[in-house]
């Protein structure tokens, strides 16, 4: 028993034996754990009916995460019903699969945005977006002005839409070589208008196929 | 989840508990050497600190067994032992739908004598009226305001006062309420000029009363005879057919004062209410019209509060 007490103690006494062997358990840990994950979130088909965001939704998602609208918004509604009564339908995975981070979020300062589109008109989100008193005066939202100021850059969507293909969304080459156009002139605040006004707009439920999986 | 992953989840659940399970039984037999002290002589900090050996608390002893054992029977019962679904059956959405049909069923009771009734009785209706409330404060706030006084910079009308751009029966409420109503207003700026869209102002202002310059006024009516008659008629009383506005009234969507006006006529205005049928269900959308039809029926309205946020 004494000898078999040695080993114990050279690892309690050497810090870096005792981290050296920290790190490999919990990589084994991390490996068993996460690689299932991973397969599963690979074999989540989108949604019927979801496409890629187009060249002016996609800059407005971009717009979305820069500025950490996620810090205050989630696109996740529960699987319960206060939720659901508030938001609509709720989130299943096949509605994200175009989202690179995905923006589920975890916190709500502000309401959750899964499907806000619709709900509101174009010139709200204008008028709320570069300044939110006006249209709720209770609002504790930052102002976003400088969106209206900065147009978008055809030639950087295009990147954007073609590191996505290479990842596996789906677009074409009409999709990449029409982007400029589809966003000459746009601003910033255009794109995030048009990225809302698209969220989880087909209110329809998409459940029973999650299940169904 | 496919086979593989599946029998690898099981293979670690079985891994950790087995490893567990042992760690138990060991702590049954093992000796811990230990020296004359009383301790097993390991020494922290130059022997400031020393390990002494003590049976484990059978407090501790039974929590553990206690977890364990609830651990075991949770995977008996739910889903987490891979693809195995637990033998209740229980799933989020299961548990949803069953907490969405319960409430409904509640709810049933207290909707069906209301589906009898008009709208104009329902906005007598406590019980509905306080539903109605609420989910007007949820979707229709925002633009309306919390005091439903709408808000000019918007252009969302005051739903408090008896003009209405559709007509103020309840039944046109509630297919604005379902189907939305798109309010197009077209720039005229660049056909009227700086000039033309001054005197354009003046003389919808002066309709309501307003001092403007005479000259002014005079061929601004020209000007609306030409342009404007059409959708806003003759006497520019509007028309409620189009959401045309009565321009002789001093009620004023985006404002009425020379500014706001010469610009409603100069850049156009796009009034955009949403479509609700897609997110409220038809008695919703009725107890939502019903408090509107409370609120305008009020002939003296309270200051109304904010509504108090709760949660999120």
């Amino acid at each position: 028993m004494a000898s078999r007490y040695r080993y114990i103690e050279a690892i309690e006494k050497h810090a870096g034996l005792l981290g050296v062997l920290i790190a490999i358990m919990v990589s084994i840990g991390g490996l068993a754990e996460i690689t299932p994950l991973l397969a599963k979130a690979r074999a989540v088909e989108p949604a019927p009916g979801y496409a890629p965001y187009d060249a002016l939704r996609l800059a407005g998602k971009d717009v979305y995460v820069r500025e950490g609208c996620q810090t205050c918004h989630s696109q996740m509604i529960r699987t319960l019903r206060f939720e659901t009564q508030r938001y609509g339908d709720y989130s299943v995975a096949s509605e994200s699969v175009y989202d690179r981070p995905f923006q589920w979020g975890s916190k709500r300062t502000g309401p959750d945005l899964a499907r806000v589109g619709g709900k509101y008109s174009d010139e709200w989100h204008r008028l709320h977006l570069l300044d939110p008193r006006r249209v709720v005066p209770d609002s504790t939202m930052p102002a976003y002005p400088w969106l209206k100021d900065k147009e978008l850059d055809g030639a950087d969507i295009q990147a954007r839409m073609r590191v996505l293909r290479r990842l596996g969304d789906p677009y074409t080459d009409a999709d990449i070589e029409g982007a400029p156009a589809a966003v000459a002139g746009r601003t910033e605040l255009d794109a995030l208008i048009a990225y809302l006004q698209g969220l989880g707009v087909r209110n329809a439920s998409t459940t029973e196929q999650e299940i169904a999986q | 989840m496919s086979g593989f992953w599946s029998g690898w989840v099981k293979f670690l659940v079985v891994l950790n508990l087995g490893i567990t399970f042992l760690l138990f039984l060991a702590a049954l037999f093992v000796k811990i050497p230990t020296q004359a002290d009383g301790t097993t002589g390991h020494v922290w900090a130059h022997g400031v600190l020393r390990e002494g050996v003590r049976k484990l608390p059978r407090w501790w002893v039974l929590c553990s067994s206690l977890a364990f054992i609830i651990g075991v029977v949770y995977l008996a019962l739910y889903p987490g032992f891979g693809s195995f679904r637990g033998a209740l059956g229980w799933t989020s959405v299961g548990e949803y739908e069953r907490d969405v049909a319960e409430n409904a069923e509640k709810l049933e009771a207290t909707l069906v004598p209301l589906r009898s009734s008009s709208i104009e009785q329902l906005a007598e209706h406590p019980q509905s009226v306080a539903i109605g409330h609420r989910l007007y404060l949820d979707n229709c706030a925002a633009c309306h305001g919390a005091d439903a006084r709408g808000n000019r910079a918007l252009g969302a009308p005051d739903l408090t006062d008896e003009d209405a751009l559709y007509g103020n029966d309840a039944d046109t409420l509630l297919a604005s309420i379902r189907d939305g109503r798109s309010g197009v207003m077209p720039a005229w700026g660049s056909a009227l000029g700086r000039e033309g869209v001054n005197e354009v102002a003046s003389y919808v202002l002066s309709l309501s009363g307003v001092q403007a310059p005479q000259d002014w006024v005079d061929a601004g009516k020209q000007r609306f005879d030409a342009m404007c008659v059409a959708c806003h008629g003759v006497d520019g009383r509007g028309n409620p057919m189009l959401g045309a506005p009565d321009l002789t009234d001093d009620v004023w969507l985006y404002g009425g004062d020379f500014e706001r006006v010469a610009e409603s006529i100069r850049d156009g205005r796009g009034g955009e209410m949403p479509a609700w049928r897609g997110r409220l269900s038809d008695d919703e959308m009725r107890m939502v019209a019903a408090w509107v039809v409370s609120q305008r029926s009020a002939t003296t309205r309270k200051p109304d509060r904010y509504p108090t946020r709760t949660g999120e």
